[in-house]
């Protein structure tokens, strides 16, 4: 009983404390004009921009819609193929010996790299068109989706396989049956990484070089010194961003768990 | 035993160096034979242009001058992001009205990539070293904020209990009990930042700078200089092989107690 | 280290009318019902009782750890509310700070208390002599077994100098072999620095081993229902007649299976 009550008191305080924030932000910018409007927008102002996008192509080229449908389409195709490499890779290199030797140390190699570097790389070898940026989020994608994957697999315990072995599993069997669904949760929380990394790196890209996407809208909005627009898109950016954990998070839950 | 670990070991050794033999030969085949030979270098030639790039400066330094560029102000950033990362999440992790009231404004800047700050920070900063500086702080912070925060929130109330019995203050349990509960927390958070942090200077150093290892390989597709951005490449993933093993080893001394062992 | 035995019989520990009720989900359930309770100085007091009576609870409250619903706790004839600087305890399941050497689980209730370094080092240092883990001063709790981890949390109670020890089942968690040795060791060690002990256990043979007096408490809600005084000379044998009757009487008495490793969460 006390701790739901408590539980409500710092709810609200939560609420109270937003809406102050975003009051003094409109208090500092809008009506007492204490700091410049070129410097820092007025909430008002953002969603009236945000309003404004939804219909006009001004002054980057593109409505809202299309950017982050561009977005979307490229990050989400370079999360997929790369998660789609990236697992059964992981999981070959923990279970094949010989696979592991081989690929190890160039894994090793690439690993480090932030996914950023490869951006310039990309667009010489494939222009400013969709294939560049899907490559990296590819990369950006597929090395927390090994890591995880291979850790996952390693974690099984062996107790488990011996018990398999004794009943005549055959090696196939007990990758199927003891040591994938192990690795389960492992390789979700690296979907999960691969996912965040997809994003950071989209936008990376078309913030260095494209003609279209929320990168690109907000990199426009800075050259035309336009704040409220480059504003509105880090948020939306951010937005996105938290949905997607948050769908991941969802789909983790019904898999994951209760899936045994 | 003694023999099979050794043969397994040169089998490693082999197969690893196959690995890369065979990566190098298909980037070699593909410089020959494809379209990819117009733009792009072959090893023997980015090896060799790193050996020359030691000792004579391309753009306003040296490579090695590029790298210490970087590091030094992943450096600067990242200092400041750990210090406010980590006391903004102690206070949200150990005082409840400080989470409620700072936890819905956090939430709308936690999602937000630090590389997303770029445009808005040349905005309010310039194109000098603060913006990257706040760039690399932005690209840190939240994930400071959320290590920290799980480990205050994690104190086990059980041993601060413990520590009232024998005798401690209420006022030094933040000191004695909450902050080494912390320590192993924080330090996988200074782990994770490092590394965006990382990230994001090379985000940072493409977008707006003259100097450092993201200008380099900037500059290299800009002119047309495959061998400069390539190098870049190859030195970014050194430095950041290196600082990730730094972060390891601090992390085993400092963390001692958390290991088991004999 | 000796301390002057008191001259006249003093009550250490008293409890008047103790009770204890916990809120769950809405309702009022009530762990203690009305706990009257006089320990003598120096005495040792084990609390006995199957499942969970609430005893533990009890050693919360006096230590300072747990409100009290109703009643009064004396400490040497001294109302006690909350903490207090002579009370000492030794906890269930591993509780020592995981960030700190031996040494610095065991010197940390005088520093605490401000206690000049050299002063606390060799008084910490003599405790850990006492419990026998010389040499062991600067490992830390994660590498030492279950066993040498009590006998840290016991040299830790002991070191703050405290005139009530609280024991609350701390060899619950242990396997039965360490658990004869280390009720040998706190015989020895409570021959030796005599002190007032309250020691919780839900195990017949422990309790009749190490009480002078075994109170036995019934289930929930934990009421005195029988109070016996050991006289058995010490060090005692777990297979003397005298020893296996007690035990027999006892265990006809709470009516719980006679090899119960049960242990209370």
């Amino acid at each position: 009983m006390k701790e739901k009550r408590e539980k409500q008191k710092y709810r609200i305080i939560s609420v109270i404390s937003l809406a102050a924030f975003i009051l003094i932000w409109e208090l500092l910018t809008d009506v007492l004009h204490l700091l410049p409007e070129k410097k820092l927008p007025s909430p008002a102002t953002i969603i009236e921009t945000f309003l404004y996008k939804l219909t006009n192509t001004n002054p980057d080229g593109s409505v809202l819609g299309i950017h982050i449908l561009t977005s979307l389409k490229e990050s989400i195709l370079g999360f997929c193929i790369g998660v789609g490499l990236g697992v059964p890779l992981g999981i070959c290199m923990a279970w094949f010996e010989k696979f592991d030797m081989f690929f190890k140390p160039l894994f090793d190699l690439i690993k480090p790299i932030p996914p950023v570097g490869w951006v310039p790389v990309m667009l010489m070898a494939f222009g400013l068109g969709i294939m560049s940026k899907v490559t990296v989020i590819v990369i950006a994608a597929i090395v927390p989706a090994i890591i995880n994957s291979y850790s996952g697999i390693k974690q099984m315990n062996p107790v488990h396989k011996w018990v398999a072995q004794t009943f005549g599993a055959s090696n196939g069997q007990i990758l199927r049956t003891i040591a994938i669904p192990t690795a389960g949760p492992m390789i979700f929380a690296g979907i999960r990484v691969s996912l965040n990394a997809s994003w950071v790196t989209l936008v990376a890209a078309e913030l260095v070089a494209s003609t279209k996407g929320l990168g690109y809208m907000i990199q426009m909005g800075r050259m035309v010194g336009r704040i409220d627009l480059v504003f509105m898109g880090v948020l939306v950016i951010g937005g996105f961003g938290a949905l997607f954990s948050a769908l991941l998070g969802m789909a983790e839950k019904k898999i994951v768990k209760g899936g045994r | 035993m003694g023999a099979v670990i050794k043969t397994k070991k040169t089998q490693t050794v082999l197969m690893g160096t196959l690995g890369i033999l065979v990566f190098l030969a298909v980037w070699q085949i593909a410089v020959l034979v494809t379209r990819f030979g117009t733009i792009f270098p072959t090893p023997f030639e980015v090896l060799s242009g790193m050996a020359k790039a030691v000792v004579e400066p391309i753009g306003k330094t040296t490579l090695l001058g590029h790298v210490g560029i970087s590091l030094s102000r992943v450096l600067v950033g990242y200092i400041l992001s750990s210090i406010a990362g980590a006391l903004v999440g102690l206070v949200m992790g150990a005082s409840k009205l400080g989470k409620a009231v700072l936890n819905p404004i956090f939430n709308i800047i936690k999602p937000i990539p630090g590389i997303a700050w770029i445009p808005l920070a040349i905005l309010w900063f310039g194109t000098g070293n603060t913006t990257i500086y706040f760039i690399i702080f932005v690209g840190g912070f939240a994930q400071m904020v959320m290590n920290t925060m799980a480990g205050a929130e994690n104190v086990s109330q059980e041993l601060i209990g413990v520590a009232r019995v024998l005798g401690l203050k209420k006022n030094r349990i933040f000191l004695t009990i909450v902050l080494p509960s912390c320590v192993p927390y924080i330090f996988s958070g200074l782990q994770v930042s490092l590394s965006t942090s990382w990230m994001a200077v090379l985000a940072a150093e493409m977008i707006t700078a003259t100097s450092g290892c993201g200008w380099l390989i900037l500059s290299g597709m800009q002119s047309g200089n495959m061998v400069n951005n390539v190098m870049g490449m190859i030195s970014i993933g050194i430095v950041g092989l290196v600082l990730a093993s730094f972060m390891r080893i601090m992390e085993r001394r400092l963390c001692s107690w958390k290991e088991r062992g004999q | 280290m000796e301390r002057t035995g008191a001259i006249e019989k003093q009550s250490m520990v008293r409890l008047e009318n103790i009770k204890k009720s916990f809120d769950v989900s809405g309702k009022s359930v009530e762990v203690i019902g009305g706990i009257d309770l006089d320990i003598e100085k120096n005495e040792f007091v084990v609390l006995f009782g199957a499942g969970q009576c609430g005893k533990t609870t009890l050693l919360k409250m006096i230590a300072g750890l747990e409100d009290i619903t109703k009643g009064t706790v004396y400490i040497d004839g001294k109302k006690s509310s909350g903490f207090h600087p002579g009370v000492g305890m030794v906890y269930q399941t591993t509780s020592l700070f995981p960030w700190l050497t031996v040494m610095g689980n065991v010197e940390f209730g005088p520093k605490a208390r401000g206690i000049k370094k050299e002063e606390r080092r060799k008084k910490a240092q003599y405790y850990i002599d006492l419990v026998g883990l010389h040499g062991f001063e600067k490992h830390y709790p994660v590498k030492l077994s279950g066993g040498m981890c009590q006998r840290v949390g016991i040299a830790r109670a002991y070191c703050n100098d405290p005139d009530i020890i609280l024991m609350d089942e701390p060899f619950g968690h242990l396997d039965a072999q360490t658990r004869y040795m280390m009720e040998e060791e706190v015989e020895k060690i409570w021959a030796k620095e005599k002190r007032t002990v309250i020691f919780v256990t839900n195990n017949i043979e422990e309790a009749l081993y190490l009480a002078d007096r075994i109170i036995i408490l019934t289930e929930c809600p934990a009421v005195v229902a029988k109070e016996y005084r050991i006289d058995l000379p010490r060090p005692r044998s777990m297979v003397s007649e005298e020893f296996l009757a007690l035990r027999e009487e006892i265990s006809q008495l709470v009516d719980i299976p006679r090899e119960s490793e049960e242990k209370a969460v």
